[in-house]
């Protein structure tokens, strides 16, 4: 290529040899993220059956969802119940599985990677099946109480009460990647504030609460926000380990959409939920960055 | 500040697409589930096929099925990808299939799907195959070729013919000398379901699928769904709902924690620890089945079949289609395909290996054929639709309308609050009413 040519000129600016070099993400966001979000909203007010034509009816759907809809519902309470309950408990554990781990030792290295390592799989298809196995009347959890000396044959997945438990704890077996996250912020805490600390006479709880807990709000704030965000959106363990059974406590948001969607044939009310969910995850992160001010420190 | 503003704003669009995003992602997790399935399959028949079939079923069909495949390719040479998965999985798979008009060449299908895919266009119209004799339908009897017949055309050839059914454990019953005689009425069906609970601790469930709740409509001569709006008033469904409730409070019903139909494998019959967690009897799917519940049985355990216990029963009892073999109509071979289902249906060779696993075969001569071949419990299966359930029944009920998966779940869901104890006969019954309303009613 001549270096005259304005072909040459063209990719030698800088500004365009960014834009080329972004246009694979560029692309692949737009055709598979920008453009199917909004053939989705058009969806949402549409009769839409999968196999024919989609028929446009306004606002029906969300009408539908928010005055004639129980089982939405009752999804969403069961979704709002699994966030609430599951998000803050995982945090609460993978820090402190984080401040223990923090100490180097000889196998510090190992534990890491093995408490890793459920955040990584235990999303998968094979943990949801193993997990409905674990907590079968005949299973491994009925049998462990069997050695304490608890017989039991209890459905821990056919009670109301109980079904939704398995799902919570394993959750907050997950606790992975917050307790990654965890760690690496603990190691960022300059050393000097505890030893200021130690001279003023504070105690490890103390220092826990006053040095610690501030210096790493930032990061819980953040572990909030993106684990709320997932917690909304479960999906796997429902559909896999409880079929939403028994009777919808563990149907969550997710799911009910797909039955919506690809059993029911009703994609055009799934879109409709989807886009109610964006909305109301949108709205949440928004009331928890409001709330930012009173609690996460600044160190700036 | 108008800077914060707008990261702000950016922040909150990211979160929305990181949102959406996963939204996505839930999409396609349950695929991989799917395709897991389908890619074992892939890897038993080699590269590049000349036709798909898909099915669902369970795993006595998908061998005998996939191997039925193999020989079409070693007899002709026409290789065919089979894809195979549960029940609730292979209808997402057909309807987003459908939609982007890729669906499997050769489909198997159900009674209670059929119409919505006709409707929808989705299906190849046979009556031309049949006329020109490349689908060989003379064995087949006239009655059982209607079953395929949809708004003029025939658009599925019934795969096996075959009834819903009661199984049992029959090792249970005759422990205790009780022996479960055909069309049974359902006060003889309490006394024994009472008797077997209270000596040994055996429940019946009856109460989790909503078959039931057909053949009991059928006895009690309520349409559920002839004219798409079930009954005139809910008060109609509260008596089945009371034979329900009155089930669980007399304690000879497994209740619904117990229970998992999702597979053969798991039905509280022949899965369990101990008889407070089993099932002594199930209604879960058509007679054919029970060579399905049979291999899934503990050793040492024999399962029997016997008409479901009704007022009524030659009213109740009906044979049905245990499911179809249909021609998709986004087919790009459509002589290719008619082929294999003729082969499936009419092959000596075929049959040998499916021995009927779907159903007594639609072709009276292949049905003679194979019946020295079948297992002593086949033999059982297709005495029971032979000489049981045909001189002993009423035609079906027509096809399902669409909407009708919606009400199934309303059905199981309601069934499951009865169960446990958290609804009346007369909430139950007002609930399935209002739903049928809210699906059909004007």
């Amino acid at each position: 290529m001549h270096s005259d040519s304005k072909l040459y000129k063209f990719l030698n600016k800088e500004k365009s040899a960014g834009v080329i070099f972004c246009l694979p993400f560029i692309i692949g966001f737009i055709a598979f993220l920008i453009v199917p979000m909004g053939i989705s909203l058009y969806y949402s007010f549409c009769d839409y059956d999968i196999l024919s034509p989609p028929k446009f009816v306004g606002l029906d759907n969300y009408i539908k969802m928010f005055t004639g809809d129980e089982v939405f519902w009752r999804s969403f309470k069961a979704t709002v119940y699994f966030a609430l309950v599951s998000v803050p408990l995982r945090l609460v554990f993978a820090l402190i599985v984080a401040m223990i781990l923090v100490k180097p030792t000889k196998l510090t290295g190992f534990y890491r990677a093995a408490y890793y390592l459920p955040s990584i799989i235990g999303g998968s298809v094979a943990v949801a099946v193993l997990w409905k196995r674990m907590f079968a009347p005949d299973g491994v959890v009925n049998a462990l109480l069997g050695t304490i000396g608890i017989d039991t044959n209890f459905a821990w997945l056919g009670s109301t009460k109980t079904a939704i438990w398995t799902l919570i704890i394993l959750a907050v077996w997950q606790f992975g990647s917050s307790m990654l996250i965890f760690l690496s912020a603990l190691k960022q805490i300059p050393k000097d504030l505890y030893e200021a600390a130690e001279v003023d006479g504070a105690t490890k709880v103390t220092k826990f609460f006053k040095v610690t807990l501030p210096l790493l709000t930032p990061t819980i704030f953040f572990n909030l926000v993106m684990q709320m965000i997932n917690g909304f959106l479960a999906f796997t363990q429902s559909l896999i380990i409880t079929q939403g059974k028994p009777m919808d406590s563990t149907l969550f948001y997710a799911v009910y959409m797909y039955q919506q969607s690809f059993n029911y044939n009703s994609a055009g009310y799934a879109s409709a939920m989807a886009w109610t969910m964006l909305l109301f995850i949108g709205l949440l992160t928004l009331i928890l960055f409001k709330t930012k001010k009173f609690w996460v420190y600044d160190q700036e | 500040m108008k800077s914060k503003k707008v990261k702000r704003i950016l922040a909150l669009a990211v979160t929305g697409v990181v949102c959406v995003s996963s939204l996505g992602a839930c999409g396609s997790s349950s695929d991989s589930g799917e395709s897991s399935s389908s890619e074992s399959s892939e890897e038993s028949s080699s590269g590049s096929s000349d036709l798909v079939m898909a099915w669902w079923g369970n795993q006595v069909r998908n061998e005998k099925t996939q191997e039925a495949l193999d020989k079409y390719k070693e007899l002709n040479s026409v290789s065919v990808e089979g894809q195979f998965y549960q029940w609730n999985d292979y209808w997402s798979k057909m309807a987003t299939a459908a939609a982007g008009n890729s669906m499997p060449d050769l489909i198997q299908m159900d009674y209670s799907y059929i119409e919505q895919y006709v409707d929808n266009g989705q299906l190849l119209d046979l009556t031309p195959y049949i006329e020109s004799g490349a689908l060989d339908t003379s064995n087949i009897p006239e009655n059982v070729l209607a079953m395929g017949e949809v708004d003029g055309g025939n658009y599925g050839i019934a795969a096996g013919v075959s009834g819903n059914c009661l199984f049992y454990n029959k090792t249970v019953t005759d422990e205790l000398g009780i022996t479960m005689k055909d069309n049974m009425s359902f006060d003889e069906f309490v006394a024994i379901a009472k008797q077997i609970t209270e000596e040994t601790g055996y429940r019946a469930n009856i109460l989790s699928q909503n078959n039931y709740f057909t053949e009991w409509s059928r006895a009690e001569g309520i349409p559920i769904v002839e004219a798409k709006l079930p009954v005139e008033s809910a008060d109609q469904y509260t008596p089945f709902y009371q034979i329900m409730e009155d089930s669980i409070k007399d304690g000879w019903q497994l209740t619904p924690d117990y229970i998992d139909t999702t597979a053969v494998e798991t039905d509280p019959m022949v899965y369990g620890s101990s008889p407070e967690t089993m099932a002594w009897c199930t209604i879960n799917g058509t007679s054919n089945q029970l060579t399905a519940f049979q291999s899934a049985a503990p050793e040492g355990t024999e399962i029997a079949v016997t008409t479901i216990p009704t007022t009524d029963t030659v009213t109740s009892n009906y044979l049905k289609p245990a499911l179809y073999f249909s021609i998709s109509a986004d087919t790009e071979d459509p002589d290719a395909a008619v082929a294999l289902l003729d082969y499936l249906i009419n092959s000596e060779d075929a049959n040998a290996i499916l021995l009927g696993e779907r159903g007594v075969p639609a072709s009276t001569a292949i049905a003679d054929y194979i019946y020295d071949l079948v297992s002593e419990t086949e033999q059982k299966s297709f005495a029971f639709v032979t000489d049981v359930i045909t001189p002993n029944s009423s035609p079906i009920n027509p096809p399902d309308p669409t909407g009708m998966s919606e009400l199934t779940d309303t059905l199981k869901k309601v069934a499951e609050k009865i169960g446990y104890g958290e609804a009346s006969a007369e909430e139950a019954a007002q609930e399935v009413y209002n739903k049928g309303i809210e699906l059909w009613g004007e």
